[in-house]
């Protein structure tokens, strides 16, 4: 493609232009791919190839090419970006050494790009790699996949996000995983309220549906818990926390839930306890990283933060744990890690089920999307997690674990209450993007 | 005039393109028939490239086309006038979100009235950041140099978080709303049919677009106005001595240079349908001032090559990647090729404008120069 | 009452950050009419030197080395980037810088890692309170204010009773009658460069004291901007006094914006920049800026 580009045209070559007018039809003929039908009766058109893989593990089988856009340089997901990528190259390369999928094998490698978490980055690239992929095996954020959803939608390009914000419930083309900030808000408060009797919440939150999603989860949550509820704005960047530091101070909320990141975090959580704040926190999924326990506000985070998050960390004891820890080896536990595995189950079985249908073009994929009932995530969500077929409420998955700080565990974190639905989240019916109800 | 156009083309001698006998001919856009040859090629040339083209180069060459029109905007009042602004991305905000507000969907979650005529938009959002401009301008009467480019730089920041904030027009930070649809008397303009895919369809528009505005602009250099903004440029109390008016000249270049920046702004994001408030961020505006300078700041053309050479060097840096086999694709190990992406692009800018500080303009006028004179070049 | 002056004192301490800041800023500009985009890149890795360093040989040895190390790597991108623009127009040298800074923070990116690192100070979020007024004072704000103090005290000497100092002082007063008297300017402006880079340095250590080093630790060398601005470009006293004024306005912001709920959320990050619109409508060329004298 790198060929093609227009370089500065030198004047007075009108014998070029001429070239060119001829070269038109010819060419314009060749858009679009072509549907075709592989040996074993499985039609395939972008993305699939009957050649190996570059890497691969048997050279007679075929190969699927998915796509990552992902923030891998300078973004503000970095740190979780990068553990997510490399966890999505090790589950397709297990599933590739374990037979592959049909007489195919996966690729996650060949396209991995990054879009610097800029909307106009990720389009770009995904454009660049439209034409060479089948799928995406990650989209990382909300903002930046809100500018290829459409043309995802246009041409049938399914994704598995890296996000759990619950507008990806209602669209047909992503395959999400796990309870949705919304539901996990929701959640956090049921157990606060048991556990710590909390009767006022206060939510720290960036903006984005992100930290919307879980603010208004919260919003909903406490109005239906009898709950008081306020929320405030923050931004990324440790010394951008001062108004929520006062806000938290001054409201003197039982309960704070933060949705922002680990940094962020830690300096609102050590600076309003040690200006004398003596309510809980609780953290949605993304806010915790192991090495705030380092951090100066380690004593305050002990005393009073707690996590929640949408499956089990990195030491749980389910088989798919123990293969994602085998499959990583020796690497620094990070639930970034837990995550892209986790995220990568509902891609495989949408795959395998187009394979067995016969069906592996972009289509045939989006709609074995659609018909799947369940997904096997070999334990690391509860059976019939990854209804896509039962519709956005239905097929919901709502369980959510809640952890506290530990200096001696894995990444930092040890269960305080396994994988559970409360009474709130359970109730809910999702009916829009709880986001737009803040 | 036709009698001095006419006048002129009677005297001009062949083989002497620089013997100008009469001021409307030495004004001309075009005033030597190699450049007409050379327009002309380019034109065809680039009208063409749909055929040539996968549609993937295509929307990135539409991108270009739309940067050109901002970028030619910033020129006129950084290049041109001198005052340099490093505001741009919040005029570019100010069209991008008028534009979207006039066409968006009545009944959808963010401000919309549903009119979704081209016609209508683009004015509107060329005239309100226009306006916009106009409000600033008087800060730029009364600052200079780097005081000015800082305090447009808080315009940007103050921008971002109105922008962010006002989530009724704009979906809110990391939320973001669907950009203008591009609509002409209710027939989409961009939409693959018969005659073409989008992108093909697309690329014609902004193209098309880019010419409208490139000469506009060029016209507006070349005449009253565009001399008083060079004076300013040039030394600003000088051309006060002259009889300049300081202010109203300063207020025009903001306000056409807005305008402009408006214009792209709404254009820009109809190419990929969607955007959301971070993208009006301090980088856009040091791309835009990018462009200018590394296409040779005080030129069309040198604008419109800048833009297209911002545009493309992120997508030339990934394509590097397949030339350099030691660098890693891994994202966990160090280096790897997106660390050098990022990296080049800065080491890039930075090469450039030490050995080319007059910008791709520079070079332009290097080669033309070694011709010119050829053989006796040196 | 209390709550006020708890803020000042917090305002005062983030803001001798931004004076450190400044400080590098006009330095910079002062000898080469530039302004280097480049510090947030510099500040960032001067904070993770110190977190790699602190570990090995302790925090109070770990600064003063890393200002030095980025010192020295302001020194090198002087000398390759910056030298040979020596004449050309601010604006392209400024854009210069911007590469500059945005290559170097991949790099020191890189050096950040997954985690989020620590400089390992000795303060944390720990406070003292003032006897007999019950007000309190985190002891990192109070470390932050002693040691800008103490470095601007050593820079004020170092320009007013050294040769080097008077020969900084001479170039940028005029760089041509400076060269004539035999003060080598290329020498002025490393050395400016250095001084920015340890400054940036020292500024992103105590900006990462009590809480921690990640990659958008940069953000915070943004807010010097305003501050010169306000302090005006070429006023060393100028970036001190900005410096706290800033530090002292979002901080007072942060903590009555509850007050008028209608300014959004997070309004305090904006304030320097509505300080420095409304400054400049009265003085253009900021509170201690030189106007520019004008030869037609």
């Amino acid at each position: 493609m790198g060929r093609n580009r227009p370089s500065a045209v030198e004047p007075r070559r009108v014998a070029a232009a001429t070239v060119a007018l001829l070269l038109c039809a010819a060419l314009a003929a060749c858009r679009g791919g072509d549907t075709e039908t592989d040996a074993s009766g499985v039609k395939t058109d972008v993305g699939v190839t009957a050649e190996p893989c570059p890497e691969a593990v048997d050279q007679n089988k075929g190969c699927i090419y998915l796509g990552i856009i992902s923030d891998l340089t300078e973004g503000p997901f970095r740190a979780l970006a990068v553990p997510i990528t490399d966890a999505q190259k090790a589950f397709w390369k297990r599933v590739n050494t374990a037979g592959g999928i049909g007489d195919y094998e996966v690729d996650v490698t060949r396209w991995i790009r990054d879009n610097k978490y800029n909307p106009q980055t990720h389009n770009q690239v995904y454009q660049e790699m439209k034409p060479n992929v089948l799928a995406l095996a990650q989209t990382l954020g909300s903002p930046t996949t809100a500018a290829i959803l459409a043309d995802m939608k246009a041409s049938s390009v399914v994704a598995a996000p890296a996000a759990w914000t619950s507008a990806y419930a209602f669209e047909d083309v992503i395959v999400e995983s796990g309870a949705n900030y919304c539901l996990e808000s929701m959640n956090a408060l049921d157990y606060a309220r048991e556990a710590h009797g909390v009767k006022s919440v206060l939510a720290v939150h960036l903006a984005g549906d992100y930290g919307d999603d879980a603010a208004a989860g919260a919003k909903l949550g406490a109005q239906s818990l009898g709950m008081t509820f306020s929320a405030v704005k923050t931004d990324t960047g440790a010394d951008k926390q001062a108004g929520a530091i006062q806000a938290i101070l001054s409201g003197r909320p039982d309960l704070v839930i933060l949705t922002m990141g680990p940094a962020d975090a830690a300096a609102i959580v050590g600076q309003a306890a040690a200006r004398g704040f003596t309510g809980r926190f609780i953290g949605t999924s993304p806010t915790w990283n192991p090495a705030l326990l380092q951090s100066a506000a380690a004593p305050a985070l002990l005393a009073r933060y707690e996590q929640t998050a949408p499956w089990d960390a990195w030491g749980a004891d389910t088989p798919g744990h123990q293969a994602l820890r085998q499959a990583l080896g020796q690497v620094t536990p990070n639930d970034g890690y837990t995550a892209g595995w986790v995220w990568s189950y509902p891609m495989k079985a949408a795959l395998t089920k187009a394979v067995a249908d016969g069906d592996l073009t972009r289509a045939g994929l989006l709609a074995a999307v659609k018909s799947l009932t369940s997904v096997d995530y070999e334990g690391m969500l509860p059976a019939g997690a990854g209804n896509y077929a039962a519709g956005p409420s239905d097929g919901a998955v709502r369980v959510t674990a809640v952890y506290r700080p530990d200096r001696a565990a894995p990444t930092g974190v040890t269960q305080v209450r396994p994988l559970t639905v409360g009474p709130t989240a359970q109730a809910y019916a999702l009916d829009r993007p709880c986001y737009e109800k803040l | 005039m036709s009698y001095v156009v006419g006048a002129g083309r009677c005297t001009r001698l062949r083989g002497r393109p620089d013997l100008h006998t009469s001021y409307a001919q030495e004004l001309s856009l075009f005033d030597t028939p190699a450049k007409r040859a050379a327009m002309a090629v380019l034109l065809v040339a680039a009208l063409l490239m749909p055929f040539l083209l996968t549609d993937e180069v295509l929307q990135l060459l539409a991108l270009g086309c739309v940067a050109a029109i901002g970028a030619i905007g910033l020129g006129l009042v950084t290049g041109y006038a001198g005052q340099v602004s490093l505001g741009h991305a919040f005029f570019l905000a100010v069209g991008a979100y008028t534009a979207a507000a006039i066409s968006g969907d009545p009944d959808g979650r963010v401000i919309g009235f549903g009119v979704t005529n081209i016609l209508v938009w683009l004015p509107a959002a060329g005239l309100v950041a226009g306006l916009a401009g106009v409000l600033v301008a008087p800060l730029a009467t009364r600052l200079r140099g780097l005081y000015l480019a800082i305090v447009t730089l808080g315009l940007v920041f103050i921008g971002q978080h109105v922008f962010s904030e006002w989530s009724a027009l704009t979906g809110g930070a990391g939320v973001g709303r669907p950009a203008a649809t591009l609509e002409f008397f209710g027939q989409p303009i961009a939409a693959t049919g018969p005659l073409g895919t989008r992108d093909q369809k697309l690329y014609w528009l902004m193209l098309l677009l880019l010419l409208g505005f490139a000469l506009a602009a060029a016209n507006l250099a070349r005449s009253k106005v565009g001399r008083a903004f060079t004076a300013i440029r040039d030394r600003d109390i000088a051309a006060g001595v002259i009889g300049v008016n300081l202010a109203r000249y300063k207020t025009i270049a903001f306000a056409v240079s807005s305008a402009y920046a408006g214009c792209a702004g709404a254009l820009l994001y109809t190419i990929t349908g969607f955007f959301d408030p971070g993208s009006f961020s301090l980088l856009l505006s040091v791309q835009y001032i990018a462009m200018v300078l590394i296409g040779g700041a005080g030129t069309i053309s040198g604008a419109i090559a800048g833009a297209f050479f911002i545009t493309l060097l992120p997508r030339f840096t990934r394509e590097l990647q397949a030339w350099v086999p030691f660098l890693s694709a891994q994202p966990n190990e160090v280096p790897n090729v997106f660390q050098v992406e990022t990296i080049l692009y800065g080491v890039l800018l930075v090469v450039f404008l030490i050995f080319e500080p007059r910008g791709l303009f520079g070079i332009w006028v290097r080669v033309r120069n070694y011709w010119k004179t050829w053989p006796f070049s040196y | 009452m209390t709550e006020l002056a708890e803020s000042l004192l917090r305002g005062l301490g983030t803001g001798s950050v931004y004076a450190l800041l400044a400080l590098g800023f006009v330095i910079i500009y002062k000898a080469t009419r530039v302004i280097s985009f480049a510090q947030p890149a510099f500040m960032l890795a001067g904070a993770v030197l110190v977190t790699y360093l602190a570990g090995p040989v302790g925090f109070w040895a770990a600064v003063p080395v890393a200002a030095v190390l980025t010192a020295g790597l302001a020194l090198g991108v002087e000398r390759v980037a910056v030298r040979p623009m020596v004449g050309r127009p601010a604006f392209v040298v400024a854009i210069i810088t911007l590469g500059v800074d945005v290559a170097v923070r991949v790099v020191v990116n890189g050096f950040i890692g997954l985690d989020v690192r620590h400089v390992g100070d000795p303060w944390g979020l720990r406070t003292v309170t003032i006897p007999g007024t019950g007000i309190d004072l985190q002891q990192r704000h109070l470390a932050a204010l002693l040691a800008t103090a103490v470095l601007i005290v050593g820079l004020f000497a170092f320009f007013r009773y050294t040769r080097m100092g008077l020969a900084m002082r001479a170039a940028a007063y005029d760089q041509e009658a400076a060269l004539a008297q035999g003060v080598s300017v290329g020498g002025v402006f490393a050395l400016s460069w250095g001084l920015a880079g340890g400054l940036a340095a020292v500024a992103g250590t105590f900006a990462a004291a009590g809480a921690s080093v990640d990659a958008a630790l940069w953000l915070i060398a943004l807010t010097a901007l305003p501050v010169i601005i306000l302090g005006g470009l070429d006023s060393l006293p100028g970036a001190v006094v900005g410096g706290l004024a800033v530090g002292t306005i979002q901080e007072l912001t942060a903590s009555y914006q509850q007050h008028a709920p209608w300014l959004g959320g997070n309004v305090s990050v904006i304030s320097p920049y509505v300080l420095m619109l409304l400054v400049l409508l009265v003085r253009p060329y900021g509170l201690f800026g030189t106007r520019e004298v004008e030869r037609v």
